[in-house]
């Protein structure tokens, strides 16, 4: 915690001697790109398949990692030995579910394709410390944005967990502002009765209410190793600023808490400080960041990732805005939603349809007859597709867990 | 200047009563004292004699005088003399030495004062007949040098110019210097002595600044104020008998002449004219220019001398050590320009009498208070004020400088409408005081007091602060005419600390400090034309607070945690011989004997052999008391070079030197930051070793206008300090965890060329240099790059400085300063993964690619105020403009995720032409 805190207060006052931007970004390429082994595995004390991910690394341009695929997969714990088979490319899956548990060493190892094989160090269970609330709060954070904090406390009256690293999943109801019961529909050509005709139907596409799940996707840690006692306290996992759609109507999110060793917890640290934010004078030491898994071949292969056995704790919680900002007006939407009305051709050789065209792709909804329609405006009201349909960006059935 | 003229205008309305009828007398003298004579006068009249005795000592006059008036009896006695007199009209006679009391202005007094005004200031034109006004303010240069007076002041003068004859010998043996250039400072008037040292000269009437030059010789100035023919002779010595003299007084021989390679002498004068940024004279900054020296990146602090660490710099401000003399990351550094003299840069072989630090050693010394006048100088620019103020507190004995420097910043960020911003500050400011005593021609006392402060807040919870402590105390005693020693005294002191002020449970205050006291005598020995030594001991006691920090506020669960004290004590004895073997052939020869004791009470934790040093291998923790000795490391120190002149003003050099350093940075960072704390060595951290050859050739041409030398060096350095990758090293109880320890090898050739003098002057320096750092172990957590040479952070093998002033006129001068250098290694990614749900570079070999080359123009414009002869003070304005070609010089390059995407970022420091405005005066 101090070292996060450290290099936040190491940012410094540019703006006095910057005159113009003194951070910009750049187009990165690698210039020496290595292809190497990335492991991801967290065995934890929950009794489920366990799962472990296998890729590859890949080049600034790419979009994602390449999966390894068809490797052999187990993880020895004492003299047991489970077996990994592969769900999906990369996704490997423990054949039967089994929890982590204390006092027992797990290693993994993995066979390539190629025939290279890599092992990690033994690594034994943590401290287990559940949870003992999460609370949701409405505050203004450090930068001067107002919004709601999701806050964390937990205790270990026998002091041995001291290293947290959280993960959550957020799932949030979202109520297209513009969803009618009727939609539009391109008239086929044999019922046309002008060019480019469209005609007003029941609406038995569009979704009015929707969920949707987002995964963490950033390195959140504490550490109590300073504190004199073992005690998160309000520790903020997660903010939202006021003005982000996914709080405008009710929100749940189940926050997972691991205990981390030392070493997994140094090594999660160190990451999460190479790809931060630097501050202008003085830059952190970048390198190879060694993790635990190491080639059988080479003492010099790069083997990135981490094996970590970590005690779990999971805790959800709901909250509606109505509970927050009782009678304030709604975060906008995801999309400003402007009310459209294009016409339905424009003249040329041959004319060109406009609005059939879009409604052929999907990508309106319809709001209203258009009234009194302007020079060149068309004879319906319409919005981008996702302001009257949700389903573009949730999924209409709410999740098993969600109590309204 | 103010005091002549008030003179003046006291006799103007005496002219009437001295014209009055006058007294005669008779006597008669035959080779009797002068003084005797006067008494004579005096029983016969009513005059009164005043004057200085001494003035009169060896004049003996002869003379018949008939009942004649006083004046023409006196004009007649002291025609042979340089005296002359004064009577006023209450029947007393002054004596005067040289100069003349005028009763009445010369007749165009006023109107020509006018003219002169609004034009360059002439003496002839104001003396061209008449009385000769010496101005009495001395400007900075010239203050504190001899000044003689020539001849006798004639009321009736027409001449212009006159004779200046003499001869020149050696002080030492009184032979005559022969082939010594004799130069008048300003004027285009020179000679040089012929065989038998002797010299004429036509000089113009008034003040004369005499420079003297000669190969061996010391430079000398004298302040000639001449007011007829006459003889004057000088007795020069040789420079090689006052070499820390010499250091400080910048002998222009000093180039091929001093036995010693790399080192470098910064005059603040000097610097006066390099273009600023933010409008700071700065003498590290100016020092980056030369050969050998560097940073990281602009605006970064800590100096890399010759593929060195930047903890390797030994920074002594008046004997006392600056942890980090640099304000705001660097951007200033955090000694005053205004109060320094000088600032003497070794890189190359040290003087035995420095020790502790590997790379160099700034010895920066303060000037002294002027002792005769209060004087100051003041500075007004956009960022930071500055002002030096000198005053005699007893005169022509003892004074105090008192300089001070604060910036406006704060005020500048509160002004800004960005939010953030507004909440911030950034503030420093220091100041420093200078006593120098001299108690008579034996004793001389200095003491300096030194204060630096740094304090910034960019978020609304956090508040950082960092200081810098000194005190010195110097008496420098003169035993004999051969033996003079100095008792130094002094006690530093660097800290920094943190309060965060945040939501959670988690406020701290945090602080980190350490302290050393030193001790150390050193004396000089003068024992015959062939040997002269230096030799003495020091001691000094290091006191490091690794750091503590303690919960801030009630809510705080911040536990209390204080890292113990580390204490450490170095000690050294040397001696070195400047050893003149024949005329050719100068041996420095110097051996420094280091040693150091880590002290307790400490806990030492013990690690098992062959096996990374980590929780998993500790064996156990050992407890020392208070004073027990916990380790020992030390060993000696070579200082050896010596000088063959090839011809005379040709030279060859070369030196072999090591040295041991027991304290060390510790910083994760790749350039230097402010929460880098010290680490002095311990049973698991050894001191880091260097070994330097170096060789050099130098040549000065046209009678020193230009400089040249070449000098190549080769370094081998022992267990410099590194860290493992992500290390956590504030408030580590185990620092020893985090370190490895490695070799170094660094190498280059420094090519530099210099003007000193003309209208166009400076100088043009180029560097080829490698340095490499090597971290090997068994244990891959150890090991960096597989265990190969990796280029350092601060290796960058080309390059160029090129400082040039140009002078229009007295007035106006322009300088240019260009910069060019190839880019500093960085670590790049060498592509992405995915892990966390996110994205996420990684690095492999550390240092394998550069950022762009970094190039840079800077001009600077200068005009000095008019040189109007009653001004209360001399201003000096600069503008000047910073990176004029807006170069966006990339300083690192990161990568950041974001939204578990990776995105590329560099940064920068002044990227676009930053100009500058600066007024200075002086007075």
């Amino acid at each position: 915690m101090t070292k996060e805190r450290l290099k936040y207060a190491l940012i410094l006052p540019m703006a006095l001697l910057c005159l113009e931007a003194c951070i910009e970004p750049f187009e990165a390429t690698f210039p020496d790109f290595e292809s190497a082994i990335v492991i991801e595995a967290t065995l934890t004390d929950e009794l489920e398949r366990q799962t472990v991910f296998i890729t590859r690394t890949f080049e600034f341009e790419e979009d994602g990692p390449l999966p390894e695929s068809n490797a052999s997969v187990q993880v020895v714990a004492g003299s047991e030995t489970h077996t990994f088979v592969a769900t999906a490319p990369g996704i490997y899956v423990s054949e039967q579910a089994f929890s982590a548990q204390p006092n027992v060493t797990y290693q993994l190892r993995i066979g390539t394709q190629d025939g290279r094989t890599y092992i990690s160090r033994e690594m034994t269970l943590p401290a287990s410390t559940q949870m003992d609330d999460v609370t949701v709060e409405r505050m203004t954070n450090d930068d001067g944005v107002e919004g709601v904090a999701i806050l964390v406390d937990s205790f270990d009256s026998t002091g041995s967990s001291v290293n947290y690293r959280y993960e959550y999943e957020e799932t949030y109801k979202i109520i297209a502002p513009f969803w009618r019961p009727n939609d539009l529909e391109k008239v086929p050509p044999a019922e046309q009765t002008e060019l480019c005709e469209v005609r007003v139907i029941p609406d038995t596409r569009s979704e009015e209410t929707c969920y949707a799940t987002d995964i963490s996707n950033a390195i959140i840690q504490t550490s109590t190793t300073n504190l004199s006692e073992d005690r998160v306290d309000n520790f903020m996992v997660r903010f939202i600023p006021r003005d982000n759609y996914i709080i405008s109507h009710r929100y749940s999110i189940l926050i997972k808490q691991f205990v981390q060793s030392n070493a997994a917890y140094t090594f999660y640290e160190t990451l999460n400080q190479f790809s931060g934010n630097e501050s202008l004078f003085s830059e952190t030491q970048p390198g190879f960041l060694e993790g635990n898994v190491f080639s059988e071949q080479s003492r010099d292969e790069k083997v990135l990732g981490y094996f970590e056995v970590a005690s779990v704790s999971k805790r959800r919680i709901f909250f509606n805005y109505d509970d927050l900002f009782p009678g304030e007006d709604l975060p906008p939407y995801t999309d400003p939603c402007i009310i459209n009305a294009p016409p339905l051709s424009k003249p040329g050789q041959p004319p060109r349809c406009v609005l059939s065209s879009q409604v052929e792709l999907g990508l309106v909804g319809y709001v209203d007859a258009n009234g009194s329609p302007g020079l060149g405006e068309g004879p319906y009201l319409i919005v981008p597709n996702v302001c009257g349909d949700c389903s573009e960006i949730g999924n209409p059935e709410p999740p098993e867990f969600w109590i309204e | 200047m103010k005091k002549a003229f008030v003179v003046a205008m006291l006799f103007v309305g005496m002219q009437y009563i001295v014209a009055q009828e006058i007294p005669k007398i008779s006597v008669s003298f035959s080779n009797v004292a002068v003084s005797e004579a006067l008494d004579e006068i005096e029983s016969k009249t009513d005059y009164r004699f005043y004057y200085v005795k001494s003035w009169l000592d060896d004049i003996r006059v002869t003379g018949n005088f008939q009942d004649m008036q006083v004046s023409l009896i006196l004009d007649d006695l002291f025609k042979d003399t340089i005296l002359n007199f004064y009577i006023a009209d209450d029947n007393k006679i002054y004596l005067l030495q040289n100069n003349q009391i005028y009763d009445a202005l010369p007749d165009d007094f006023f109107g020509k004062e006018e003219q002169v005004a609004d034009d360059e200031p002439s003496y002839d034109d104001l003396q061209d007949y008449g009385p000769l006004f010496v101005n009495s303010e001395e400007d900075g240069a010239n203050r504190g040098i001899q000044v003689v007076k020539i001849g006798k002041e004639n009321r009736n003068n027409r001449r212009r110019t006159f004779t200046l004859t003499g001869k020149v010998t050696n002080s030492r043996n009184g032979k005559p210097i022969p082939d010594l250039a004799i130069i008048v400072e300003g004027k285009d008037i020179g000679t040089s002595t012929n065989a038998n040292g002797n010299y004429s000269l036509q000089l113009p009437i008034g003040e004369n600044i005499i420079q003297t030059r000669g190969l061996g010789i010391q430079e000398s100035k004298t302040k000639v104020i001449l007011y007829n023919d006459g003889i004057y002779n000088f007795q020069l010595n040789e420079s090689f008998e006052v070499l820390d003299e010499v250091v400080v007084q910048g002998n222009l021989d000093r180039n091929v002449e001093t036995a010693l390679t790399g080192v470098t002498l910064i005059e603040v004068e000097k610097i006066k004219n390099i273009p600023l940024v933010l409008g700071e004279r700065d003498i590290l900054k100016a020092a980056i220019t030369l050969p050998g020296i560097t940073t990281a990146g602009e605006g970064a602090a800590g100096y890399n001398v010759r593929g060195g660490r930047t903890d390797q710099n030994l920074i002594l401000l008046d004997n006392g050590v600056i942890y980090n003399p640099a304000h705001f990351f660097g951007i200033f550094s955090a000694i005053n320009p205004f109060s320094t003299g000088a600032a003497e840069i070794y890189k190359g072989n040290i003087p035995a009498e420095f020790g502790g630090r590997l790379s160099s050693v700034f010895d920066i010394t303060t000037k002294d208070g002027n002792t005769q006048k209060f004087s100051g100088e003041a500075s007004i620019g956009p960022v930071t004020s500055n002002i030096v103020l000198e005053t005699p507190v007893v005169k022509d004995k003892s004074a105090l400088l008192v300089g001070g420097r604060a910036t406006y910043s704060d005020w500048i960020l509160r002004t800004l409408d960005d939010e953030q911003l507004n909440n911030s500050t950034a503030s420093f400011f220091d100041i420093v005081a200078k006593y120098n005593h001299t108690i008579d021609d034996k004793n001389e006392i200095k003491a300096t007091g030194y204060f630096s402060q740094d304090k910034f807040s960019i978020t609304s919870d956090s508040i950082f602060d960092y200081s810098n402590r000194l005190v010195s105390l110097k008496w420098d005693h003169k035993f004999s005419e051969k033996t003079t020693g100095s008792l130094i005294l002094s006690n530093s002191e660097y800290k920094f600390g943190i309060e965060f002020d945040g939501e959670s449970n988690d406020d701290f205050d945090l602080g980190y400090k350490n302290n050393e006291t030193e001790f150390k005598i050193k004396m000089k020995y003068l024992h015959s034309p062939k040997h002269k030594f230096d030799f003495g001991i020091s001691s000094k006691l290091y006191q490091v607070n690794p750091g503590d920090i303690v919960p801030l506020g009630a809510d705080s669960d911040v536990s209390a945690l204080t890292i113990p004290e580390e204490r450490g004590l170095e000690s050294a004895a040397f001696i070195s011989d400047s050893y003149e073997v024949n005329d050719k052939l100068l041996i420095d020869l110097g051996l420094r004997y280091s040693f150091y004791a880590a002290l307790g009470a400490s806990q030492q934790r013990i690690y098992q052999d062959n096996a990374p040093k980590n929780s998993g291998t500790l064996v156990e923790t050992q407890d020392f008391d208070s004073n027990e000795v916990i380790e020992t490391y030390g060993g000696p120190e070579l200082r050896l070079s010596a000088r063959y002149f090839l011809a005379p003003d040709f030279s060859v050099k070369a030196s072999l030197n090591n040295a041991y350093q027991y304290i060390h940075t510790l910083s994760n960072n790749t350039t230097v930051s402010p929460t880098d704390t010290w680490k002095l060595s311990d049973i698991n951290i050894k001191p880091q070793e260097a070994y330097q050859a170096s060789l050099g050739l130098y040549k000065n041409f046209e009678g020193n206008k230009y400089e040249l030398s070449l000098e190549g060096y080769y370094k081998k350095q022992k267990n410099l300090l590194d860290y493992k990758v992500g290390a956590q090293l504030l408030l580590n109880e185990a620092i020893e965890t985090e370190v490895l320890q490695g070799d170094g090898k660094a190498y280059g050739v420094e090519f530099l060329l210099k003007k000193n003098e003309g209208k166009l002057n400076g100088w043009l320096g180029y560097t080829y240099s490698r340095s490499f750092v090597k971290l090997d172990s068994p244990f891959n957590e150890e090991r960096v790059n597989g265990g190969a040479f990796f280029p350092s952070n601060y290796d960058k093998p080309h390059d160029i400085s090129v400082v040039a002033n140009y002078k229009f006129t007295r007035r106006f001068s322009a300088s240019a300063n260009f910069v060019y250098q190839t880019g500093r290694p960085v670590t790049f990614p060498i592509g992405s993964f995915s892990f966390n749900n996110s994205e996420f570079v990684f690095y492999s070999d550390r240092n394998k690619f550069r950022i762009p080359d970094y190039y840079r123009l800077d001009l600077s414009f200068n005009m000095e105020g008019n040189h109007k002869i009653k001004k209360f003070a001399h201003s000096f304005w600069s503008f000047s403009i910073y990176n004029v070609l807006g170069r966006n010089n990339p300083y690192s390059v990161f990568f950041v995720t974001q939204d578990g995407d990776i995105k590329a970022y560099q940064s920068s420091i002044f990227s676009i032409p930053v100009p500058t405005i600066t007024y200075n005066f002086k007075f």
